[in-house]
């Protein structure tokens, strides 16, 4: 079967976009897939990570995907952020260090992902960020990161990837994975079996909100949109058939078109900010219990 | 005599990153072990360079099912953290504080909601 794949950024078109190949691909077992990407003008780099969730789930199916006719522009891109690798494509040496390069973790590889943004996080172009910014910003990728490991129950694992824009002061990080959604989750514990995935995406989006049973939590979401509130930054959910997006131009939840098959956390933070983060009065134990 | 035992996070776990919930459980595990035979517990961060709230619920937060607040307030104290991850610890704290006063009302208020089907 060859697909098209057509341009790709980071918005619900974009999301869609990925969604439908997997509609399209959905009932294919022991098959061959080609993407083609003769009809992709623009691929942002960050999205290589939810169009993984498709192709990882293609793989568990035992089908073979390839991609074809990709442009070179686009193919430089990938090579530099080692989304290629996975088709057998050589490196690219990333010159400008731009990107923080594609990778694929277990579920259980919490501390792996922290080396791993040690790694690229720090210096190696991507951006020199303020301590109190870099640290916020590393503890919202790691309550992401580890919230998929405990709810996605996705197989093929988490699939990340990141991309500074250094013209316009912005970096991209994109947590995705292959998993049963948000919804899934939210219906069992809610024992609502017919909620649908915006509804699920903003209960999980309310403070204290967690499907976690007899254990406290459901802030890793909501300290994550304060963040990017204060940082004037974007955040993007998509679910299923939810596309969450909030930034300094408001709040929107729509319907997507096609399912997405996992869940998919993009964030775009200004690297500008100098913003402490920090209570100006200091708490102790006391004023805590 | 003093009474008061330190847990200290990093040897505990054999790690400095407080960011997952099975080392957050060992914490929890260890500290309620104490609690319940009548010790008063310091939970020592230092070393620690990396923490989110999903660790401190575990470890911390989870003491509010075990214990009343006022028994967690004297006996339990932290240190080590920065500035900001106090305020966090404060959240995780008020947090559990009202999980476990009142967990199951939140819920049925989104059973009501109308829904249409989806695939």
């Amino acid at each position: 079967m060859k697909l098209n794949v057509f341009t790709i950024k980071s918005n619900q078109v974009g999301f869609d976009s990925i969604a439908l190949i997997a509609k399209k691909t959905t009932p294919l077992l022991f098959d061959s897939v080609e993407l083609d990407f003769s009809n992709c003008n623009f691929f942002e780099a960050n999205m290589a990570a939810p169009l993984y969730s498709v192709i990882a789930r293609l793989r568990n199916e035992l089908n073979e995907v390839s991609i074809v006719n990709m442009p070179s522009a686009i193919k430089t891109i990938l090579r530099k952020n080692h989304f290629l690798t996975i088709f057998n494509v050589v490196d690219l040496w990333d010159t400008n260090q731009t990107t923080i390069p594609f990778k694929i973790f277990k579920l259980q590889a919490g501390e792996h992902f922290s080396d791993y943004l040690d790694i690229y996080m720090n210096g190696r172009g991507v951006p020199t960020m303020s301590t109190a910014l870099t640290k916020r910003f590393r503890q919202s990728l790691l309550e992401i990161f580890q919230n998929a490991a405990i709810h996605s129950q996705s197989e093929p694992g988490v699939f990340t990837c990141g991309q500074f824009y250094p013209q316009k002061h912005r970096l991209d990080f994109t947590i995705a994975d292959a998993g049963v959604g948000i919804r899934e989750n939210v219906r069992r514990y809610t024992r609502d079996a017919k909620m649908n995935s915006c509804t699920a995406i903003q209960w999980a989006l309310v403070e204290g909100h967690t499907t976690k049973t007899e254990q406290p939590g459901g802030l890793g979401l909501k300290l994550l949109k304060e963040f990017i509130c204060m940082n004037n930054g974007k955040l993007q959910i998509v679910s299923r058939y939810g596309y969450y997006e909030f930034s300094a131009n408001g709040e929107l939840i729509n319907e997507m078109d096609h399912d997405f098959p996992g869940t998919c956390v993009n964030i775009e933070i200004n690297t500008e900010d100098t913003i402490s983060y920090c209570l100006k009065s200091e708490l102790s134990s006391d004023d805590i219990f | 005599m003093d009474n008061r035992i330190t847990i200290k996070v990093t040897d505990l776990i054999g790690s400095r990153l407080c960011i997952s919930s099975e080392d957050g459980q060992k914490v929890f595990e260890k500290a309620e072990s104490l609690l319940k035979r009548g010790k008063n517990v310091t939970i020592s961060f230092d070393s620690v360079t990396m923490l989110i709230s999903l660790f401190l619920n575990v470890a911390i937060g989870q003491l509010y099912g075990s214990f009343s607040e006022e028994e967690v307030r004297s006996m339990v104290k932290v240190d080590g953290l920065s500035v900001d991850d106090m305020e966090l610890l404060k959240r995780v704290v008020d947090n559990a504080k009202k999980y476990y006063a009142n967990s199951k009302e939140y819920d049925a208020a989104w059973r009501d909601e109308g829904e249409e089907d989806e695939e």
